[in-house]
């Protein structure tokens, strides 16, 4: 298989097998640099935290598909995002992954000097050179969206609908906006942040994340919180399902104890569930009564995966200073335990067993609809 | 003397260079002081009129030598050679420089001067 013959969609095996991707999906660079292109350069995609640029003058360097983006707070209060790169000669103007600008951007090397809206402001002899329109070598801008308290964005020249395909995904999986916004995300507070570097294909967490047939067998933590998730059914499975906390459990933390109090906005009948939602190509969103988990993921190769995990808790909780760890121990566990499981089939997708593929048995069958997914955006 | 611009035209906080030979910048402090000093910065060539405003001094856009605006002098670290002071005077709504040595040449009129930011 190479990358100009893209397998087939995920068909009918019989009525409880369906396939998989082949195998080379997970492993060839070709295919790898056409998922780059064709979707993380064209879709939204969440790459920071609100509250981590607050101040004027804070900014990130993230990355979208194969592009360098830096995100910064304007003196004008908005929030920008910039290709990092300087329109002298292209060399990296951020290369410190956050911080505090003091006054502008300025690049290392020649000292092309921008403002904080991406202006030219100043370089070496630039008084000398007054032809150069200081607006038209301005930094290019990308297109930024902020919700649920991120900071999304978009590397496309014309985007994709924000609301069709990033809160569109909420409401196929929840049903309505209301249940998610009930939650209050963007008014969370970063109680833990954990960075995982795995060593598998990003579409391999994606399956992981969407289906709950490994979770008897490789989460113990998690199906004592959740006992129906021993039943192989994962919450995605369903429309507008939470998984219900076992009888004798009292919250959403290690040891089934009891978690900080519910949220405010929560429902009585969202309580005591956790719900889930993949927000294509990149973002997993967990919601339980009291805290709110937010996945980032950015594949940096076809077998090289970064993951961000945000435990969000109410403000008043976070800033009590109170003991998190129960909480996040949960879905830390179960973070490693997934990244674990796909590390461990990444070597395989390159086996000759796997030339083919897989299967998907009936509790795994909406993941052929991400391959559909996939598919069409590589066609 | 030379018309740098109306009043209304400068606020507080805001810079003028005037394409001299050399360049001359005008700026109004946020305190409401008038001042000009040559505009090119002594470490390397660029506009101190890009610069930041603070108090009585301006920072170059490019490595942050600072200048008094009041004296010329520089805060030594990168740029060591003051740059040269003139006078500002406020008349009948409009702003005039008056530089402080005749081997200035100002070699443009004043249309092209209104013209300049």
């Amino acid at each position: 298989m190479t990358a100009a013959t893209p397998g087939v969609t995920p068909s009918p095996i019989s009525t409880s097998l369906i396939s998989t991707l082949a195998g080379s999906y997970y492993t060839d660079p070709a295919i790898f640099a056409r998922e780059q292109e064709q979707i993380f350069e064209r879709s939204w995609t969440c790459v920071a935290l609100v509250a981590d640029l607050a101040a004027t003058g804070a900014f990130q360097k993230v990355q979208a598909g194969r592009e360098s983006v830096v995100l910064v707070r304007g003196r004008d209060g908005a929030l920008r995002a910039f290709l990092n790169v300087c329109r002298h000669r292209g060399a990296q103007l951020c290369t410190e992954e956050t911080g505090q600008l003091r006054r502008n951007l300025q690049c290392p090397y020649h000292a092309w000097t921008y403002d904080l809206s991406g202006k030219l402001v100043a370089a070496p002899n630039l008084t000398s050179m007054p032809d150069v329109d200081r607006d038209r070598y301005g930094l290019l801008p990308v297109h930024i969206r902020e919700w649920l308290g991120y900071v999304w964005i978009c590397l496309g020249d014309d985007p994709p609908s924000f609301e069709e395909d990033v809160i569109g995904e909420v409401v196929t999986r929840l049903g309505d906006v209301g249940s998610i916004e009930r939650y209050g995300v963007e008014d969370l507070a970063l109680g833990r942040r954990i960075r995982y570097d795995v060593a598998a294909n990003w579409k391999l967490i994606i399956e992981n994340f969407m289906e709950c047939y490994h979770c008897a067998t490789i989460h113990p933590e998690l199906t004592e919180v959740l006992p129906e998730f021993a039943e192989g059914y994962a919450a995605q499975f369903f429309v507008g399902h939470g998984a219900a906390f076992g009888g004798d459990i009292d919250g959403f933390t290690v040891d089934g104890s009891a978690g900080a109090d519910k949220l405010p906005g929560v429902s009585d009948d969202q309580d005591r569930r956790y719900y889930a939602i993949t927000i294509k190509p990149q973002v997993f969103v967990n919601l339980v009564p009291d805290h709110v988990i937010v996945h980032r993921m950015t594949p940096l190769a076809a077998d090289r995966t970064i993951v961000e995990c945000d435990w969000l808790f109410a403000p008043d909780v976070v800033a009590s200073g109170r003991d998190l760890d129960v909480s996040v121990e949960l879905f830390h566990r179960v973070n490693q335990q997934d990244f674990d499981a796909c590390e461990r089939t990444q070597p395989g997708m390159a086996s000759r067993a796997y030339r083919d593929g897989g299967v998907l048995v009936p509790s795994e069958h909406h993941i052929g609809e991400f391959h559909s997914w996939l598919q069409e955006r590589l066609a | 003397m030379i018309h740098v611009c109306a009043l209304a035209d400068m606020p507080r906080g805001s810079a003028r260079r005037l394409p001299l030979v050399p360049p001359v910048s005008v700026f109004h402090t946020s305190d409401g002081e008038f001042y000009a000093i040559d505009d090119t910065c002594t470490h390397q060539d660029a506009s101190l009129a890009d610069g930041w405003l603070e108090g009585c001094e301006v920072e170059c856009p490019l490595h942050a030598a600072i200048f008094d605006l009041r004296t010329g002098e520089p805060d030594g670290l990168l740029a060591r050679k003051p740059v040269r002071t003139h006078r500002v005077l406020v008349e009948a709504d409009s702003v005039y420089l008056v530089l402080s040595t005749p081997d200035v040449m100002a070699d443009i009129g004043g249309d092209e001067l209104e013209a300049a930011s």
